[in-house]
């Protein structure tokens, strides 16, 4: 038995800068040493320095506040759903389960049902796709899951599938973000 | 007005969340062998568990907490994740253990919530 996880992508929409007038004072120092002239509010490079976070270079944008308490669309468990049973019967319909050939199915699956959901445009949604791939060797499982998160505006979907030979889960979560 | 939220709050202690996940898994499950009667009790205690643990630790974060419990017989299981969120705040973490007769299975995974001050 083995397993794979992979974890990816940055959601590269979101992104704050620190203007120095909001007196984070590592950013103001920093910018007095080095643009003594400009008066002007500016944008502050690499947040690096600062000690913070990543090894991004990332620009830090502060967004304005759009007082949006709640999601103008909320996850679309049928649609979902109905993109998950897709995918899974058509990578999986006639398959035989191979340990390398379902190492690569899982991930491809995985990336697949990601690109669909994301492709559904759900604003302010962040999303967590879970795929098992197994072979049918009469041995018994159970799986469950549970999540502490705000039961209005999030929600799951899942699906499996069986053949003769294997079975396949997938989950999908999504979760509001403000 | 300054949203920060200090590093304490938002930083992800791994060594913690490992120690909640392998004692809810020792406390639910134990040295026991695989009995389908009794699995489904199983994995609900343990992921009951490990979610009143991580909520205890109040930190600012939504949890999504999966398990997985087989019969070892031989068979494979592959097991693949993809997600979209972003990557400074948010961070999942897996545990597996194999005792005599079950494999046990999980995922953890953590997205920022934002709390307005």
């Amino acid at each position: 038995m083995s397993d794979q996880l992979k974890d990816k992508h940055q959601r590269r929409e979101r992104r704050t800068v620190k203007v120095p007038s909001d007196g984070s004072h590592g950013v103001r120092v920093k910018e007095a040493t080095i643009r003594k002239n400009t008066d002007s509010v500016s944008i502050v490079s690499s947040m690096d320095e600062l000690g913070h976070h990543d090894e991004n270079t990332r620009m830090v944008v502060t967004m304005e506040n759009t007082y949006q308490t709640a999601p103008h669309k909320r996850f679309p468990v049928p649609a979902v759903t109905h993109i998950l049973k897709d995918v899974l019967s058509s990578y999986l319909q006639q398959e035989k389960y191979e340990v390398e050939w379902s190492q690569k199915m899982t991930k491809t699956i995985c990336e697949v049902i990601r690109a669909r959901v994301k492709d559904l445009m759900i604003p302010r949604y962040k999303i967590v796709v879970l795929v098992h791939i197994g072979q049918q060797a009469g041995q018994s499982m159970q799986m469950s899951s549970r999540c502490l998160w705000d039961a209005t505006t999030d929600s799951f979907a899942c699906y499996s599938f069986t053949n003769s030979s294997l079975f396949g889960v997938a989950t999908v979560y999504g979760v509001y973000f403000e | 007005m300054d949203e920060y939220q200090t590093e304490e709050e938002t930083a992800f202690i791994v060594e913690d969340v490992s120690k909640i996940i392998k004692e809810s898994v020792e406390a639910a499950i134990g040295g026991s062998t695989y009995q389908h009667s009794r699995v489904n009790q199983w994995t609900t205690s343990v992921v009951e568990q490990c979610l009143s643990q991580l909520s205890k630790l109040g930190k600012p974060f939504k949890y999504i907490v999966t398990c997985i419990i087989m019969q070892k017989n031989g068979a494979g299981l592959q097991t693949a994740s993809a997600c979209f969120w972003d990557n400074s705040t948010d961070g999942k973490m897996n545990h597996y253990i194999i005792e005599n007769t079950v494999l046990n299975y999980h995922t953890l995974g953590k997205l920022q919530a934002r709390i307005h001050r």
